[in-house]
């Protein structure tokens, strides 16, 4: 088991594009950390030079207290699960998961044992001797998982594991990654862009966004707060609702007229974060928010409204209970959770904590 | 893509064989033809004189060489048009039948396993002037057959033995491609009030015609180059020059002529030809992609 | 879409039925001719039915020197081989190697080597044959099997087939490969070979006959009966007849000549129909 530290690791590919600015990071031994963002954030690319399939272009990675920028995959003692399983078609179970072990010249009777072990862990001793095609996605996926532990590395990569399953499995199969992760105790990173996964998994989240870390932290912090409008938008589902208005000290004027009491100082245009969560129904008043229901999704124990807001160009989503009745064109009054307002710099979209963040009239 | 990248010498390593026997046997070679093709020499190699395009010249203006690309034209034409249409129509027949496709396939496909050269001998076989089956049936209709006497049926000879043999090639094509044909395209059509003939015309045929424009350009290559076999076995390029194709005459040329440049200019022409044929095709190919 | 039409179906059949036997008509004369005797087959047209001879013919020129080829047909036949043989695998292995560089490693002059190898499919041997003959006379291969055998290896049909394969392989094949401790060469032999087995089976048939049927070739560079494989003699035997041709000898050596291909053509016709799709493809 090991630790994992990052400096200042960047990645330039030939033709100019940056897809890595320079990332300082360090996971614990035996901490489950998850990369979240958009395709394109840079996360896997990140996971590719952890595991040595990318070479890294400036910074240092060790695992450890090893330096491992030149070492080739096989020798960083890391293993990998891929997002399509990359088992190899012609192996049976039992010889995709003792490949590596057989490279590393491991003799036939401890292979077998190892394997053998491995599979019982996994429920996966019945399928030993089955090809790749006759097993099902959720087998294929736990014969990625076998190959990985079989050789009790130091770290696990897995790169969007889930994603080829159907939703059922997909709830499975992350209960029961969850549980081997902290069983084993091997320190693990996990590329997803599922923020329902991530949240779930992680012992902590990093949010990517064009080649940088938009903020790190638990879990449950990036959903309390998040640094920048981007994570409120991406952690949490459905989407925090962003709404434009004016601050003058601790007064937020809505353009619908309404005012609050802002959590932060500021003053001039700022964006107020809202999440569906945490707008209340109340009576009608006039501190509350007059909305008219555009469209109604239940989801059985929640259901989610589609509200139009004075002034605001997009609906608000809401999250109501279950049991109440809506209909299309109800009008409601709604009043936020003052505790949990989130303000944000309009242009650069950074959470705002203090007065001095704000410049703009 | 990924790849191994730190590894520097074994991609050569693996290369060079490869590279090896190509820069041998064919861009030596290749090369020589094109020098070649540029000098007169002397038939017991005593001395070469390098004398520009006029061996090309001489080429160009020779009534052999005009009549053999005649030949060659003719050649190609008459099996290209013959393999195909045939293939097609069987093709079509054999995606039709709910039963026995595959039989037809095993029993149309062998001919392509046999040789130029034997087929020429079959169809020689055939067609001898003494105990010929289809020879005697022309005979009873009136028609004296002697191919080594008369171009034209020399000609019709080396033609249909190429065409029976190039033929399976094509159905093997043609079925491949019929049966790539999503078969909801067909059933729209239907629905849209096209009967079977009006269906094939509109929608099996414009779909088959990316693979009936390769086999075009396979069958010219065909009969350019692998006839030589046919025609060397049954007429040799006679009566008379009559089958005499553009490669016959190269070989006959540098190997029976000694006439080395004139030889190496014609590879060269061979060469460009063939080697437009193929831009043609990979042009066509890529414009095609998206059926 | 299909029509359930009784009449046009037994057209279809009738049709290609007609077909297959025009299309085995001449394999049958030649059948029947090789059991007559030269004297039994000239007394009129070629007979339907067959002859006295039974396998004689084919045990004649099997086991005797074949009119003034100064050879029998058993030598040509192992010529035949050891060509289609050496031809198949020398040019599948070179093909996977040179394929395996070029798609699964970076390189210096990558592109060039690429261009240099594909450039030869455009250009057949019949093309080049001059120069060609005089290089292998220089290196004094001529009469020899590897004269018969490597000039034809020099083109890039089976290393663009493997090429074309190779990249339908998933990227993450080689990365799990790597990470589980895999170098080029192990990564070739574990993985890559066994998936191209079918690959390799297609393309040992298209080669092989293109090994056995070559024609102008030999024709060149086998002026010793040694070498002399049984497509090429086939001529020889017609030329070096005085008058009549020996239809009862030729129809027998033709037959044993086109015996082989057309066997390793219907055994393995699920693997040649996939492998010439995917070659042209």
């Amino acid at each position: 088991m090991a630790t994992l530290r990052l400096d200042g690791l960047k990645k330039t590919y030939p033709n100019g594009f940056v897809a890595l600015h320079g990332l300082d990071l360090e996971i614990a031994d035996g901490e489950l950390l998850v990369v979240v963002g958009p395709s394109g954030c840079g996360k896997s690319t990140l996971l590719r030079m952890l595991a040595g399939l990318e070479d890294i272009t400036a910074g240092d990675l060790y695992i450890g207290e090893a330096r491992v920028n030149p070492l080739e995959p096989a020798d960083r003692d890391i293993a990998m699960v891929f997002q399509n399983y990359a088992l190899y078609p012609h192996m049976s179970v039992a010889g995709n998961m003792e490949y590596a072990l057989k490279n590393r010249g491991v003799p036939k009777e401890a292979r077998r044992r190892k394997v053998e072990e491995t599979a019982s862990l996994i429920g996966l001793q019945d399928l030993l001797d089955r090809r790749p095609r006759q097993l099902s996605g959720g087998q294929r996926q736990r014969v990625a998982m076998g190959r990985a532990i079989v050789r009790e590395p130091q770290v696990f990569l897995f790169d969007e594991p889930l994603s080829n399953l159907d939703a059922k499995l997909r709830v499975q199969m992350r209960l029961e990654i969850r549980r081997l992760q902290k069983r084993l105790g091997v320190t693990s990173v996990y590329v997803t862009h599922d923020q329902v996964e991530a949240m779930t998994l992680a012992d902590r989240l990093i949010v990517m966004n064009e080649g940088r870390i938009e903020q790190l932290g638990s879990p449950m912090t990036l959903y309390d707060q998040p640094a920048s409008t981007f994570v409120a938008g991406f952690i949490g589902s459905p989407a925090m609702n962003f709404l434009s208005a004016e601050a003058s000290g601790r007064t937020l004027s809505l353009p619908c007229g309404n005012q609050l009491h802002a959590p932060v100082d500021a003053h001039g245009h700022v964006t107020l974060g809202i999440r569906p969560e945490h707008l209340v129904p109340v009576e009608e008043s006039d501190d509350a928010l007059a909305v008219q229901v555009e469209l109604v999704e239940p989801l059985g124990a929640d259901t989610l409204a589609y509200v139009q807001l004075d002034g605001q160009a997009e609906p608000l989503v809401v999250r109501f209970d279950g049991a109440r009745r809506l209909e299309e064109g109800d009008r409601l009054w709604l009043a936020p959770d003052l505790e949990r307002l989130h303000l944000f710099d309009p242009e650069q979209g950074q959470r705002l904590t203090t007065t001095e963040a704000i410049t703009t009239p | 893509m990924a790849t191994f990248q730190r590894h520097r010498l074994t991609p050569w390593i693996l290369l060079a064989p490869q590279l090896a026997v190509i820069a041998v046997f064919f861009f030596w070679p290749a090369a020589q033809a094109i020098v070649q093709a540029f000098y007169i020499e002397d038939p017991f190699g005593l001395g070469h004189e390098f004398v520009w395009f006029e061996n090309f010249a001489r080429i160009f203006t020779s009534f052999e060489y005009l009549r053999a690309l005649g030949v060659t034209a003719l050649f190609s034409v008459s099996v290209a048009v013959g393999a195909m249409s045939l293939a097609l129509l069987l093709a079509v027949q054999a995606d039709r039948v709910i039963h026995g496709a595959h039989s037809y396939k095993t029993l149309l496909i062998w001919p392509y396993a046999v040789a130029p050269a034997v087929a020429g001998v079959l169809w020689m076989f055939m067609f001898d002037p003494n105990l010929g089956l289809l020879s005697a049936g022309l005979e009873n209709l009136g028609i004296g057959w002697n191919h080594r006497v008369n171009g034209g049926q020399a000609m019709l000879l080396v033609i249909l033995a190429s065409i029976w043999k190039q033929m399976s090639y094509n159905f093997v094509f043609f079925l491949a491609g019929l049966q790539s044909i999503p078969k909801s395209l067909l059933e729209a059509a239907a629905i849209d009030g096209a009967g079977p003939w009006r269906r094939f015309w509109t929608v099996t045929f414009p779909l088959l015609s990316p693979t009936s424009f390769f086999l075009l350009v396979m069958n010219s290559v065909y009969v350019f180059f692998e006839t030589f076999g046919t025609i060397d076995a049954t007429t040799g390029g006679g009566p008379g020059g009559a089958t005499r194709t553009l490669v016959y005459k190269v070989y006959e040329d540098g190997f029976e002529g000694y006439d080395l440049g004139s030889s190496a200019a014609q590879s060269v022409i061979l060469l460009i030809l063939v080697g437009l044929l193929t831009l043609l095709q990979f042009r066509y190919i890529e414009r095609k992609v998206q059926y | 879409m299909r029509y359930r039409r009784r009449g046009l179906d037994i057209t279809s059949h009738t049709l290609l039925i007609l077909c297959v036997i025009v299309f085995f008509l001449p394999v049958w004369m030649a059948i029947v001719a090789a059991t007559h005797t030269q004297s039994s087959l000239y007394t009129g047209v070629a007979p339907f039915w067959f002859g006295s001879e039974g396998f004689g013919n084919f045990l004649a020129v099997l086991s005797d020197p074949v009119g003034r080829l100064g050879t029998d047909a058993t030598r040509l036949l192992v010529n035949s081989t050891i060509m289609a043989l050496g031809i198949a695998v020398g040019k599948i292995t070179i093909a996977i190697l040179a394929a395996y560089a070029i798609v699964f490693f970076r390189f210096p002059f990558r592109m060039l080597c690429f261009w240099a190898i594909f450039i030869t499919l455009m250009l057949p041997v019949e093309v080049r044959i001059m120069p060609t003959y005089k290089v292998v006379a220089g290196l004094g291969m001529l009469n020899s099997y590897t004269g018969l055998i490597l000039p034809l290896i020099a083109s890039a049909t089976a290393t663009f087939l493997f090429r074309q394969f190779y990249l339908t392989v998933p990227p993450e094949l080689l990365e799990a490969a790597r990470v589980d401790g895999a170098g080029p060469w192990r990564f070739l032999r574990d993985i890559l070979l066994p998936l191209s087995k079918t690959n390799i089976a297609a393309l040992f048939v298209i080669m092989f006959l293109y090994g056995w049927n070559q024609y102008l070739w030999p024709l060149l560079i086998t002026t010793e009966s040694d070498y002399m494989t049984v497509v090429i003699s086939l001529k020889r035997m017609l030329t070096s007849a005085d008058n009549l041709v020996p239809w009862h000898t030729v129809t027998a050596t033709a037959l044993l000549a086109m015996l082989p291909p057309v066997i390793v053509i219907v055994l393995m016709q699920r693997y040649f129909v996939k492998g010439l799709v995917d070659t042209e493809k």
